[in-house]
């Protein structure tokens, strides 16, 4: 396949991902906010709120690294 | 591990009440709950108790208020006549309250003249020129700063106003303003007020509190006024330390006594005290069983001791964590979350082998390792034992060793750059490796997701719930065949291998519905999902390691060398706050989504027996 057919899908592979991790950390991270203006004992359950979503970016990751892999670009 | 507990109940004559109260309180070791017994009164917050709260709120404000160190523990007693003591801090309170009011009027008061003086110095220098006009009138104002135009424009405004009968003197001020002096005649003053008034412009006013309203007539005032303030700053902190060193040692003792009193006045709620009897319950350590009983038979034969054996009641018994030195630490981790319920486990052990392990395989670089190295020593000096900070610093430390080891195993220091001094990689190189540091980061996601399901089969036979310990097994199973499965598949287990797991699998499925459910499918896949959600570990690594090189590769894009060196430098500052921060973060992310969600069961009580107070660190 074309190199860089292989270049673009790994990097929408990271960037929608990245996008979706954005947009989901976005509505988190101010309701988190709130939640810690009024209980600050949860602010472990926040941190680990706001990271929750970061895992689809890091799969995101992984896949375009496979993908420039399978192409010979990286590695 | 959870320290395991044991119920007690003791009673006696409820005249011996306060004694045994006391001589729990100096025990220190049982955690008092309500008795199972019907309560013939309904004990609110007491009438002692709100006095105690009031005291100590008035103790507390006047140690503030006076600026006295809280000290440590001395010998507490209760004072002689507490109405006495009672008086003595709300008459410090209120006192203290009286100088700090005073202080803070003449602080406002000295910056509020302070503000002025630049003014008033800029008009002084006019003063000779108000003379000159005995039978009119002075108009002080301050036009802002770049409004060199407004001036020419109210001498314009004004001469057309009221004529020559007037006379307009600037000076600039330091801050850019324009001080002005506008002096008339008492005829054209009525104009010349109306003009200001109509075109914004803003007199200065005298300060008030002079008993004089003409600037130039208050400036004397308003200099001995700023003279005279430090004089009586001076005066109410002579008064504030005459207080402070008069009462610090009562006001300290005071405190401590109360602290304790109330801690006691608390605990009497949870005890059921009639007219002639109490009863009070509470747990203990099994550990300190034997040294209770001797010692509440040192209280007389009149107090009877009871061990309550029901371990129905075990299910809401206090949680006290208990691991050795080099676990401790980091129970300011599993602190973090919930307590776990008395009966289950404890996740502290696991935590301290697997979250260090995982912030070094992230981390993995000996020069950032070292980094951590010094920060830890730094926390470690600047930290007291037993307090959070000497548990971050253990904890930081054992990130930091974690983080070395691995950096040597990858052969990384810096990135790349420990390449250039010959440094190589023992294990594997993760620049190239990615799909070897991908399958190793899923291979440590199925042995913690493992030990997870197994910790919960454990957790589930212990509390009697067999069915559900079978299913995590079947679940462990699972998990275990489909790896190997696909291991055999890869060709990485021999091929022949493949059908009987594959079989086994299929076996085992049905099991695993009919013992948990349809809602076990899901949680499967579930369970699949969290195994790869370990692939964070490689793309943190990865990323981290990218990072690092790519600050290397700054040195030389930018022509100087010394220009690449300092934006590296600051690149791999940058990459090190990350590689801080992200790795602690996931390495938490994983312990408490993806390893402890499999058998952490929280909604533990924690374990407070009642003791003397102590200042929280």
């Amino acid at each position: 396949m074309d190199t860089s057919l292989l270049a673009i899908g790994a990097a929408l592979a990271v960037g929608i991902p990245a996008a979706a991790t954005a947009w989901a950390q976005g509505r988190i991270g101010p309701a988190a906010a709130a939640s810690l203006a009024e209980k600050p004992e949860l602010s472990t359950t926040a941190i680990i709120l706001i990271a929750i979503p970061e895992t689809m970016v890091i799969l995101g990751f992984v896949v375009a690294v496979m993908i420039l892999l399978r192409s010979g670009a990286a590695g | 591990m959870i320290v395991s507990m044991t119920r007690v109940r003791l009673a006696g004559p409820a005249a011996q009440l306060e004694r045994v109260l006391a001589f729990v309180q100096d025990l220190g070791v049982l955690h008092l709950v309500r008795p199972q017994v019907p309560a013939s009164e309904k004990l609110q917050q007491s009438k002692p108790e709100r006095h105690c709260r009031r005291m100590l709120s008035d103790v507390e404000v006047a140690l503030r208020q006076l600026g006295i160190e809280r000290r440590s523990r001395t010998v507490v007693a209760k004072p002689e006549s507490v109405i006495a003591a009672a008086r003595l801090a709300r008459r410090l309170r209120r006192a203290s309250g009286k100088v700090m009011k005073a202080r803070a009027a003449l602080d406002d008061e000295r910056v509020m003249l302070l503000r002025y003086r630049e003014f008033f110095s800029a008009f002084e220098s006019l003063i000779g020129h108000e003379l000159t006009w005995p039978d009119g009138k002075a108009f002080y104002v301050v036009l802002r700063a770049g409004s060199a135009t407004a001036l020419g424009e109210l001498r314009k405004a004004l001469t057309k106003a009221v004529g020559e009968e007037l006379e307009l003197l600037d000076r600039p001020l330091a801050s850019g303003e324009l001080a002005v002096l506008i002096l008339v005649s008492n005829d054209a003053a009525p104009k010349v007020a109306k003009l200001l008034s109509d075109s914004r412009v803003q007199e200065l006013p005298a300060p008030a509190g002079l008993g004089e309203t003409n600037l130039l007539r208050a400036m004397p005032a308003l200099k001995a006024r700023l003279a005279a303030i430090p004089r009586a700053i001076e005066e109410l902190e002579t008064e504030r330390r005459r207080l402070a060193e008069g009462n610090a040692a009562t006001l300290n003792r005071l405190r401590w006594w109360l602290r304790d009193e109330l801690l006691v006045l608390e605990a009497r709620n949870q005890v059921h005290a009639g007219r002639h009897l109490f009863v009070l319950e509470g747990w203990l350590p099994d550990t300190k069983r034997a040294d209770l009983v001797e010692q509440v038979a040192s209280l007389g034969p009149e107090i009877v001791i009871e061990f309550l054996g029901s371990e129905a009641w075990k299910a809401n018994a206090p949680v006290a964590l208990t691991n050795p030195a080099l676990f401790r630490p980091f129970e300011i981790v599993t602190r973090l979350m919930p307590l776990p319920r008395y009966g289950t486990i404890d996740p502290t052990p696991f935590l301290a082998i697997f979250f260090p392990a995982f912030f070094g395989l992230m981390l993995g670089d000996v020069g950032y390792g070292l980094l951590l190295v010094g920060i830890a020593v730094l926390l470690r000096f600047k930290s007291r034992p037993g307090t959070t900070l000497r548990s971050v610093s253990v904890i930081a430390g054992a990130c930091s060793i974690f983080s070395v080891l691995f950096g040597v195993l990858f052969g990384e220091l810096f990135g790349n750059l420990g390449h250039g001094v010959g440094m190589k990689p023992l294990w594997f190189n993760r620049e190239e490796a990615i799909v070897p540091f991908l399958a190793l980061s899923v291979a440590i996601g199925v042995v913690h997701i493992s030990l997870g399901l197994v910790l919960a089969a454990i957790t589930a036979w212990r509390r009697g719930h067999t069915r559900e310990a079978a299913g995590r097994g079947v679940a462990v199973l699972m998990v275990l065949l489909t790896v190997a499965a696909l291991l055999a598949a890869f060709k990485l287990l021999p091929s022949g291998l493949m059908t009987p797991f594959v079989i086994a699998l299929l076996v085992a499925f049905p099991v695993l519905i009919a013992l948990e459910g349809i809602v076990a499918v899901i949680e499967l896949l579930s369970t699949f999902g969290h195994i790869l959600s370990y692939a964070r570990i490689m793309a943190l690594g990865t990323a981290s390691l990218m990072l690092a090189v790519v600050a290397n590769q700054m040195v030389g894009t930018f022509g100087s060398v010394v220009v690449g060196v300092v934006f590296a430098l600051l690149f791999h500052v940058v990459n090190f706050a990350i590689g801080l921060f992200s790795p602690t973060i996931h390495a938490l992310r994983l312990h408490s989504v993806e390893f402890l969600g499999k058998f952490f069961s929280p909604g533990g009580a924690e374990y407070r027996p009642l003791s003397h107070w102590q200042p929280q660190h």
